[in-house]
């Protein structure tokens, strides 16, 4: 199921936070995401948005580019004041 | 070991020094960097591995990292003991690859890298507590600074011959059951014998979570088959249970590395923006992040082109100087000139390159070190896309434009491998600086320099420019042509981690450039000096000429004449220095009468049939022959085959005469011109597509371990340079005819 409120990770506007809920793709790609640290229930935050983005993954700063064969699936958090 | 951006390389030359080198694994295009430490009173060999988030095997980087620590490279034992590079300020992660290295059960020491850098931010890492949970050694250190380099040293030496304690339960109960029952299996399926009990359950485990097997087991075939069985049945078991493989690997470890960090690392409730964040705001900005980036590869082609001018004057003088002592002391005959045309210009020929490649690789080397060559490649990735490669592709293609070689050895940082052979093969179609002469010359002495718009627009520019942009569109069909034929497949996501900026490290930077360079000239320098005394040879023999007999006895004339001089003549006197000159005159007239006669000649005159629809005479067909080891040597050669004498030097004085006296040429026995505007563009073509560079070819066969592609490469870019040589002429003869 796909909730109204899921969004794809690149969708993110600048300095928005997401919960990943889940990622779509090969299981050799997403298992090499999650090696990385990229999984459902981490938290990401977008830095520069588009194809490819920059994102915040804890301390470290990632460039990830979406297409057809990987999706990242986000559950967008409020902004942050 | 350690991922990638964790100082690792710092770290490495701080336990090393200088005493370290670089080859490559064997069978792999795998960087082996090996250096020497001393600890104590021992030495001990110290090996730099890939930098990794893994040790599941996918890529040649892991396969060759889990192999070395295996003991698996031919001869080699297993390591002593594993130091694991962690950055301070990202454990968590970290600590993925630290979980599968203590599990190998080999003796470790772990160093907390960077803890400065993390301790701006915020952070305090516990790394007393830190040891007791782990039961290793954790070592606090700054690599950079030369902090907590003894402490390793001292650590290091502790753990020899203690493996670490079992890691408390990583996996799932029923996994680690599966793993019991196959290790009980391990030796009757003739597994390699190891005397440590973790180290095989190690091995037993990354087996069980490599379901691709691409683990090579080395193992005889009957033996394969029943240990597969087995791994394939307890897969199966374990699937029943809902324990999916692999899995179950990345959740597992990560909940193990926030239990044993809980408590270790104490983080700033807020995370302030860091130096960094506000650098990449301004560097990753799709304008200014843009401008930049232009900027900086601006500058490096001026160095490239500028900077490097004076030092390839020098290194060309240098060469200058050491033929003309050879040629003082050396007596006169085939060994000299094999040791002053072949040899000394052979190898002359690939250092004159070295100033333009080591300034480019110190460019690649400090971008690399100071962390924007990855903010680069997010720059370059939306055009890259586009060609079928990823953004990491650009630098190399960049560089390319300067020299091929440096380009093609960059391509290493492209772990797909597809993408990495596909812009291998761009790489030697884009203009190189080589090719400028070839261009300065034909396009200064064919194409009219007309000029438009107050001056600043001419045709001879535009002509050069449209050249450029051949080779790029041949490039970029190459890369495409190749990623939709033979390197077709599904490419692995990007997922690239933007290190933290850190000022470059000139340790780092000079001696990967010193690397670079060495592994250069020793690659090039070979094939290049056994392809010049080849062609050398064609060009010297047979040398029995009958026309250089009158020649000969003018010069012996001559000669007496000067030596019926008075001794006590001024050094300048009119009457000795014409002398001298005619005696010059004279033995270029006799080497150029034994040229023209030589084997290259004939083989000239065999090959006309093939080259003359490309509009050439056979001279032309001989030139581009013998410039097949290194392109820039075509106008030397062509000022031999026309009796010019030195055509580049002519060309730079007097373009005009030049241009003269190649229209004046006819072709042999008719009364056409050799040269005209056809056949000028018809060469410069050729020129442009054809890899005419043995030194390009000994690296794409250094770069992919094979002389299968090099020889496709040359193949597939001849073929390319004459169909395209072809048709320009063709269709440039046809128009000249029309509008004539």
């Amino acid at each position: 199921m796909i909730s109204n409120a899921d969004c794809p990770l690149c969708d993110l506007s600048a300095g928005q936070a997401g919960r990943i809920v889940r990622i779509h793709g090969k299981a050799e790609h997403v298992h090499r995401l999650a090696e990385f640290g990229l999984r459902p229930g981490v938290t990401v935050r977008m830095f520069r948005p588009g194809t490819p983005c920059i994102f915040q993954l804890g301390e470290s700063k990632v460039c990830f580019r979406q297409d057809r064969q990987l999706q990242v699936f986000v559950e967008p958090m409020p902004h942050r004041v | 070991m350690g991922n990638p951006n964790t100082g690792k390389s710092t770290l490495f030359s701080a336990l090393v020094g200088v005493h370290q080198h670089v080859g490559n694994y064997p069978g792999v295009t795998v960087e082996k960097k090996l250096g020497r430490m001393r600890a104590g009173r021992q030495e001990f060999e110290v090996i730099d591995l890939p930098g990794l988030y893994s040790l599941a095997v996918r890529s040649r980087d892991e396969q060759v990292a889990l192999d070395v620590l295996l003991g698996r490279i031919d001869g080699d034992q297993p390591v002593d003991a594993i130091l694991c590079v962690v950055d301070a300020g990202n454990l968590c992660r970290n600590f993925y690859l630290l979980s599968q290295l203590i599990e190998l059960g080999r003796p470790m020491v772990v160093a907390v890298n960077m803890v400065d850098v993390a301790e701006r931010r915020g952070m305090r890492v516990d790394c007393s507590l830190l040891e007791r949970r782990l039961g290793v050694p954790v070592v606090p250190t700054q690599a950079h600074r030369g902090i907590g380099i003894d402490e390793i040293k001292a650590a290091l030496l502790r753990v020899r011959g203690t493996p670490p304690p079992e890691l408390e339960q990583v996996f799932p109960a029923e996994f680690e059951r599966e793993a019991e029952l196959l290790e009980g299996e391990f030796d009757s399926c003739g597994m390699p014998r190891c005397a440590c009990r973790r180290f095989r359950r190690g091995m037993v485990r990354r087996m069980l979570l490599d379901v691709h097997g691409r683990m090579h087991c080395g193992l005889d075939p009957a033996a394969r088959s029943r240990w597969l069985s087995l791994l394939d049945s307890a897969r199966a078991r374990l699937g029943e249970a809902g324990v999916e493989l692999p899995g179950v690997e990345p959740p597992s470890r990560y909940a193990w590395a926030q239990r044993v960090l809980d408590g270790v690392v104490s983080v700033a409730a807020d995370r302030p923006p860091t130096a960094t964040d506000r650098i990449d705001r301004f560097l990753t900005h799709p304008i200014f992040g843009l401008a930049v980036f232009a900027a900086v590869m601006a500058v490096m082609f001026q160095a490239v082109f500028l900077g490097a001018k004076p030092l390839i004057d020098a290194a060309a003088a240098g060469v200058d100087a050491v033929s003309g002592a050879a040629s003082h002391i050396l007596p006169e005959g085939a060994l000299r000139d094999l040791i002053v045309d072949g040899v000394i210009a052979g190898v002359g020929s690939v250092v004159v390159f070295v100033p333009q490649i080591a300034i480019l690789f110190v460019f690649i080397a400090v971008l690399e070190d100071c962390g924007y060559m990855a903010r680069a490649a997010f720059l370059m990735d939306r055009l890259m896309v586009r060609v079928g490669l990823s953004g990491k592709s650009f630098i190399p293609m960049l560089s390319s434009f300067a020299c091929a070689v440096p380009g093609i050895m960059a391509t290493r940082v492209i772990e797909d491998e597809r993408d990495r052979l596909a812009t291998i093969f761009a790489a030697p179609l884009l203009t190189c600086s080589a090719r400028l002469p070839v261009y300065g010359l034909l396009i200064g002495a064919f194409i009219p320099d007309y000029r438009w718009v107050y001056g600043i627009v001419g045709l001879q520019g535009l002509v050069l420019g449209l050249f450029y942009l051949l080779g790029i569109v041949a490039a970029v069909a190459t890369a495409l042509l190749l990623k939709r034929t033979v390197l077709r497949g599904e490419s692995p996501p990007l997922l690239l981690e933007l290190p933290s900026y850190k000022r470059p490290s000139a340790s780092v930077v000079v001696m990967r450039v010193a690397q670079r360079v060495w592994v250069f000239l020793r690659t090039a320098g070979t094939l290049i000096l056994a392809i010049s005394v080849l062609v050398w040879a064609a060009l010297y023999f047979p040398r029995n000429t009958p026309t250089v007999g009158p020649l000969l006895a003018q010069r012996q004339a001559i000669e007496a004449v000067r030596s019926a001089l008075p001794a006590d003549l001024a050094e300048d006197d009119p009457r000795r220095t014409s002398l001298d000159e005619q005696l010059a005159e004279l033995s270029r007239a006799i080497d150029m009468e034994f040229q023209q006669h030589s084997l290259l000649a004939s083989a000239g005159r065999w090959i006309e049939p093939v080259v003359r629809p490309l509009g050439w005479d056979w001279r032309i067909g001989c030139a581009v022959m013998a410039s097949f080891p290194a392109r820039e040597v075509v106008v030397a050669t062509m000022g031999v085959m026309y009796q010019f004498g030195d055509l580049e030097e002519a060309a730079d004085k007097d373009i005009d005469r030049v241009s003269r006296q190649l229209r004046s040429v006819r072709r042999d026995g008719s009364d056409e011109p050799a040269f005209t505007v056809p056949v000028a563009l018809s060469i410069m073509v050729f020129f442009a597509l054809c890899i005419q560079c043995g030194a390009t070819l000994a690296v794409i066969r250094r770069e992919t371990n094979s002389w299968r592609w090099p020889a496709f490469a040359f193949a597939y870019m001849t073929t390319l340079a004459y169909v395209g040589a072809l048709a320009t002429y063709q269709i440039a003869a046809w128009l000249a005819l029309r509008w004539a």
